[in-house]
């Protein structure tokens, strides 16, 4: 058992510290890129709609905007900490090196639990985060998305309020938008998709075809609805599907040995990607404590929920089988948990590149919004699926010339990326 | 059988011209009968053609990848359109409502790595199920559309590939596929599409993209000429895109075994007017009006000086000289131009002939039957030679083995409605009550486009009662050019199981010859009947005239006789009959 708790942005340092050695980066790279460069917190007051005031807690964090504006989500979250965002935004900066598109890092959230705040509080909360940030914020300087419990509404909340501050249209502040107003098509599919993408990638490298496979996924939101749709659709079969349940406030398993059927399964799942028990069970589904799925008997494991899923306490109950561990969630695996893995040769496809679909089409997002013009969407997931596969043999290409692990192949081409545009900037 | 190719071809790598594998497949599901006839060919060519007319002539099949079958099946249910797909919406609606739809996201990344390396056009052609298949004759239903590809950047060149597959995946359900279908009692359940993206063999000259030679060969001859038997083969040629042979009936056709032979026509006069003096080519320059749902938008016809300022007739033309009304062989004079392939075929310039025997022989081996193919070629603008010949599709031709004697004798008779001594096909047929026909006396090259329309509606009502007809008519059936005959294809008019084909007097046409359009015909068994008006047989008009109509319009007749007619075609002697009682 580790006694520590988990913190993600010691996770992250840990990362770009051993990154850091062996690229050999001097001290003041090291000072620069090890913490972020601008951090904001403040408190938003919202009346909720019984009449007293709730005070909520904010975040904006940007590790590094050498490479260009800042780019990360905004997540609503009770669990949400600022060491958390810390983490995120830094793997913000990493994840766009990685995909070399012209973008730096930074993640915002808000402590809450929008479960429990009506749309009119969800609004207020939106619109009051914008007005706390609106000097940090811009298509310039620095550009939100959706993340954990946030979506194109709280997106078009924040754009509306940002551009009435601004006395002017500028649908390039945000990115998540719906789709008509300003969003992008494939916006919604693009990290799941892009995952998928990468995934198949690693099924050529090892020989596997894709309909031989299968899988468990944690999470059912955004990364792993649009996950599993692809999978399947490449010939893959998903067993098993953990999320969140909310009601009970604890997550579930549910497992269905001939494959969990898509569009059933997402007929009952709500807003934020919970599936109903009940109407799971009747339509079938063994319904299993919320760890189950590590358990499965798979080839290919997608944690897509949060951080912290795969420690040293459970990673031994990962079966033999398991060839392929595609992490959907930002930092779902402890170090500890990955030397276990290492040594077990599965093969691991890092949340920097696994998941960098969602940023690598906001930045599509936040290219069309600028010139006002917008691609098909066979355009944006081509354009996508380009970019993902060159990211993933670059970074396998890497792993292998210099014997890394495809964790630290991603972010050595990342920091490198990063530390040199400070370089050349003269900051460093 | 089309799984086990798929499995030995290789995936495609996102390398088009640049990878080790010049047949690739994107997905795992079927090739469709083309992409199926060029994979069981490819070892072949290699093997038995590799080097044997080397340095001559280099044969290839043109680099090429295959979106299989089960991207479309992902495309439609998607896409949900299904609903569109198989109602009997007009053809731009369904070709509207698939450009509209997303292509699958396991599809879109691989086409964009291809069209972003790529720079030269490519031909984005169907290959269905049925489409050619080694049973299933289904050739010219679909679509094929060729883009110039040359667009600066790669955003447009992805969107010109996209929309050209979905309007190709769009033919499935246009309207003469789904006559077809009924006409072949398939369904369209059966269907599935595959797409070839295939690089276009040619040269760029200006605006202009184009191959200096395209063919049709096929080993048996429906019209055997002079000499020549039908099992000896016939071959079309043609300068620029196949096209000008496939849909226009326009080319130099001769027989491999007698390759210096001209065609028979009439006179030198006669030879100006008939043989080619346009082509098609891809359009490189300025685009002309953006219409994503046409198969030609991309293509636009040149005429034979634009070909000789490129420079692309030196080996292939021959000048009419008016001051002694003969043919000279080359383009050294000033004069008409003629294509006419003789420095090729009379001067065996390049061993082309010997080449499509050989090769004839090896496709009919390999498929065990009679076979059509379709080829492409450029030469050395020099020389001549080295030439590259691009392998484009084979398919087998459906002929019948039934014997069936017609004498002279039997030509001539009380009964005889129809005779001919120039007979397509092998049968007989004695279940044949309704005839619709091109009325004689109101026939003229203006109204052809007009019989069309009234002939299709016909065919409609006949074909949903599954009432075969005899389809009597004048010109050249399927001609692209209205004052060459009727420009029907062959959805307009499948519901005849047999085709009178004719002249009147005044009238100058070229009867078709064996194109594209008969492949289909002969496939399905439909009896063609060549009657023009200065032939020893003639039609009896009076006979018809006085006959019942059913249904009539200004232009068209349909009767309906109380007892069968017997129709009958003997393919060893090119004999046919038609008698009514």
């Amino acid at each position: 058992m580790s006694n520590k708790p988990f913190n993600s942005f010691d996770l992250a340092q840990s990362q770009f510290d051993r990154m850091a050695d062996r690229l050999g980066l001097d001290d003041p790279a090291r000072e620069l890129l090890r913490w972020p460069m601008r951090e904001t917190q403040f408190l938003i007051p919202i009346r909720t709609d019984d009449g007293p005031v709730k005070i909520f807690r904010g975040f904006r964090v940007l590790h590094n905007d050498a490479r260009g504006p800042g780019k990360g989500g905004i997540r609503f979250h009770p669990q949400e900490t600022i060491d958390t965002i810390r983490a995120l935004a830094m793997w913000m900066t990493w994840k766009c090196a990685l995909m070399d598109i012209p973008l730096g890092g930074s993640h915002g959230g808000v402590v809450c639990d929008p479960h429990n705040l009506s749309l009119r509080e969800q609004e207020q909360l939106c619109r009051g985060w914008v007005r706390q940030l609106s000097r940090d914020l811009g298509p310039r300087i620095d550009v939100p998305a959706p993340e954990i419990m946030t979506n194109a509404q709280h997106m078009l909340w924040m754009l509306d309020e940002f551009e009435a501050i601004r006395g002017e249209r500028t649908p390039g502040f945000i990115t998540g938008k719906p789709v008509g107003m300003g969003g992008s098509l494939g916006r919604l599919e693009a990290a799941g998709f892009g995952l998928v993408f990468v995934l198949r990638e690693a099924l050529k490298e090892l020989g596997i075809p894709p309909e031989e496979t299968t899988a468990s996924v944690q999470g059912f939101g955004n990364v792993g609805q649009y996950a599993v749709r692809l999978f399947q659709q490449m010939g893959g079969k998903v067993v098993c599907v953990a999320c969140w349940d909310q009601k009970e406030g604890t997550s579930y398993s549910y497992k269905k040995e001939s494959g969990v059927d898509f569009n059933s399964l997402a007929g009952i799942t709500d807003r934020f990607g919970g599936i109903d028990k009940k109407k799971a069970a009747a339509l079938g589904y063994d319904v299993l404590p919320g760890s189950a799925w590590l358990e499965q008997d798979v080839d290919i494991l997608i944690p897509a929920a949060i951080e912290n899923q795969i420690t040293i306490d459970n990673v031994k109950k990962i079966p033999p089988k398991v060839k392929i561990v595609a992490e959907g969630a930002n930092g779902p695996m402890t170090s500890e948990a990955e030397t276990v893995m290492a040594g077990r040769n599965i093969f691991l496809i890092p949340d920097i590149l696994a998941n960098a679909g969602g940023v690598t089409c906001s930045y599509f997002e936040q290219v069309q919004s600028s010139m006002n013009y917008y691609w098909e969407k066979d355009e944006v997931l081509g354009k996508l699926d380009v970019k993902m596969t060159a990211a993933f043999h670059s970074v396998l290409e890497l792993a292998k010339e210099k014997g890394l692990s495809m964790r630290d192949a991603a972010f050595y081409i990342a920091i490198a990326r990063v530390a040199q545009a400070c370089r050349d900037r003269g900051w460093i | 059988m089309d799984k086990s190719f798929s499995k030995s071809l290789a995936q495609f790598d996102r390398q088009f011209f640049t990878g080790r594998e010049k047949f690739t497949l994107i997905g795992r599901g079927g090739l469709g009968g083309k992409a199926h006839g060029l994979a069981a060919m490819e070892d072949i060519l290699e093997q038995q053609l590799g080097g044997r007319f080397a340095p001559d002539i280099q044969v290839v099949i043109p680099t090429l990848t295959v979106i299989t079958t089960d991207f479309f099946d992902f495309f439609m249910k998607d896409n949900r359109l299904y609903d569109i797909a198989l109602s009997e919406a007009r053809d731009d609606l369904i070709a509207q409502a698939f450009q509209k739809a997303e292509l699958p996201a396991p599809l879109v990344g691989d086409l964009r790595a291809l069209i972003s390396q790529v720079h030269t056009p490519l031909a984005v052609r169907s290959s269905s199920m049925l489409e050619d298949a080694m049973f299933e004759p289904f050739a010219s239903v679909y679509a094929t559309k060729m883009i110039p590809n040359n667009q600066w950047d790669a955003d447009t060149r992805f969107r010109k590939l996209a929309e050209a597959v979905k309007y190709v995946y769009a033919s499935t359900f246009f309207k003469d596929a789904r006559n077809y279908m009924r006409a072949t009692k398939h369904t369209t359940a059966d269907e599935k599409m595959a797409v070839i993206i295939q690089e276009v063999v040619g040269a760029r000259y200006g605006d202009r993209f184009y191959p200096h030679i395209s063919g049709v060969a096929r080993s048996h001859n429906f019209y055997p000429l002079g000499h020549a038997t039908p099992g000896q083969g016939v071959v079309d040629l043609a300068l620029g895109l196949g096209k000008s042979i496939v849909d226009d009936g326009v080319g130099w056709t001769f027989s491999p075994a007698y390759p210096q032979a001209n065609p028979p026509y009439i006179s030198i006069h006669d030879l100006l007017e008939q043989s080619q003096t346009s082509f098609w080519a891809i359009n490189m320059g300025p685009p002309g009006e953006y219409n994503p749902i046409q198969e030609t938008e991309y293509m636009l016809k040149f005429n034979l000086t634009d070909a000789e300022r490129d420079g692309t007739l030196r080996f292939i033309a021959s000048t009419y000289r008016p001051e002694d009304d003969k043919i000279v062989f080359g383009i050294a004079e000033h004069g008409p131009r003629i294509i006419d392939f003789a420095p090729l075929l009379k001067f065996e310039l390049i061993p082309l002939n010997s080449m499509l025997r050989t090769l004839l022989k090896i496709c009919e081996d390999r498929l065990e039957r009679m076979v059509e193919i379709e080829f492409a070629m450029t030469l050395d603008e020099r020389r001549g030679t080295p030439a590259r010949f691009g392998f484009l599709q084979v398919r087998p031709m459906v002929v019948s083995d039934a014997k069936v004697d017609v004498s002279l004798a039997e030509l001539v008779g009380e009964h005889v409605l129809v005779a001919s001594e120039s007979v397509l096909g092998n049968g007989i047929l004695d279940d044949i009550q309704d005839i619709v026909y091109v009325k004689p006396e109101k026939f003229s090259p203006n109204v052809t486009q007009t019989i069309a329309g009234q002939l299709e509606g016909l065919n409609q009502r006949l074909t949903a009662s599954h009432v075969p007809y005899l389809l009597i008519g004048f010109g050249r059936w399927g001609s692209t050019d209205p004052l060459g005959g009727i420009p029907v294809n062959f959805g307009q008019i499948c519901g005849a199981k047999a085709i009178v084909e004719s002249t009147l007097p005044e009238m100058n046409f070229m009867l078709s010859q064996g194109t594209h359009f008969f492949h289909n015909i002969t496939s399905f068994r439909v009896l063609y009947f060549s009657v023009p008006h200065w032939e020893k047989y003639t039609i009896d008009w009076p006979w018809l005239g006085r006959q019942t109509a059913v249904a009539e319009t200004e232009l068209v007749r349909h009767i309906k006789l109380p007892t069968p007619l017997k129709i009958k075609v003997d393919g060893t002697t090119s004999r046919g009959v038609i008698y009514h009682a």
